[in-house]
């Protein structure tokens, strides 16, 4: 027999909103996480919120400061040298 | 240490000097306050070097004494680009959402000027926003967002509750949305987009 899935409630577009950082994040685990994507499956406004936030934290990860680490590391072997 | 361990620590850390070198240049925001951090979380890392029992976690614990360094040494350290806050005094951003600023919903043909203004804007710019956050919210996001580390690993690594790791990176986030989004009016980046954003607010509200 299969498990039938029964959300108690569906939540808001507020409570959705307060739980897309978790939830892109990876943290927000069982009932909240299922009310959650239950959610999205029926609102457009929130699944593309949740996209947009997953674009701007993929973008946090490729930023690139373009640094020479040569001199740095030449200091730090210095450093543990003294040790 | 002997110079077997100092062979030892250098093959640990090393590998690990780029990483260090950027979360430090995103929590200082300044190349030189950068490279001297590490160079302390270094020093730190070699005097506590035989405390270390999982070396398979020299990543995370380098990470660590780097973020209790900025915590501790560097909040009060003139020069350096710091936002003093409390958590219950500051800032946070209110909630602000780029996406709820931006998005267009019912124009979905004319494009997505959030994914636009996204794709437009600089590393630089980014970086400067990120580098006027509050300093613990700044943490987190860099951690979070630029290091990808989960909630448990920061909340150990900055001995907070996650509850409040979790806060500091939604406050931090929103923040972080609401200086970008005056860097990009500033810019010029999102006058074409508001434009379309305003006249389809109007056209909503006249039919």
């Amino acid at each position: 027999m299969t498990k039938q899935r029964n959300f108690s409630q569906n939540i808001s577009c507020e409570e959705a909103i307060q739980r897309i950082f978790p939830y892109i994040d990876d943290y927000l685990q069982g009932t909240s996480r299922e009310e959650l994507e239950h959610h999205l499956e029926t609102c457009r406004h929130c699944f593309d919120r949740v996209e947009f936030e997953k674009l701007l934290k993929s973008r946090l990860r490729k930023l690139n400061i373009q640094q020479k680490t040569n001199l740095l590391q030449k200091k730090i072997e210095a450093i543990i040298d003294k040790f | 240490m002997t110079k077997e361990e100092q062979q030892e620590f250098k093959t640990l850390v090393l590998p690990h000097l780029e990483e260090l070198h950027r979360t430090a240049y995103h929590l200082c925001h300044v190349r030189c306050n950068a490279e001297d951090l590490v160079m302390e979380t270094v020093t730190k890392a070699c005097e506590k070097f035989r405390n270390l029992r999982e070396k398979t976690k020299i990543k995370h614990w380098l990470l660590r004494i780097l973020s209790n360094t900025f915590i501790s040494s560097y909040r009060s350290q003139k020069g350096l680009t710091m936002v003093e806050y409390t958590e219950t005094t500051h800032d946070d951003g209110g909630g602000f959402s780029l996406f709820a600023e931006l998005s267009q919903p019912f124009l979905l043909w004319w494009g997505n000027p959030e994914r636009e203004l996204v794709n437009k804007l600089m590393d630089e710019e980014i970086q400067k926003a990120i580098g006027e956050l509050p300093q613990e919210f700044r943490l987190a996001i860099v951690l979070c967002d630029v290091e990808g580390l989960s909630y448990d690993e920061i909340a150990t690594m900055t001995d907070v509750p996650i509850g409040t790791v979790r806060s500091r990176i939604a406050r931090g986030r929103s923040l972080l949305q609401k200086k970008l989004y005056h860097y990009a009016q500033d810019l010029g980046l999102i006058h074409a987009g508001r434009k379309i954003h305003d006249k389809a607010k109007e056209f909503q509200s006249e039919h």
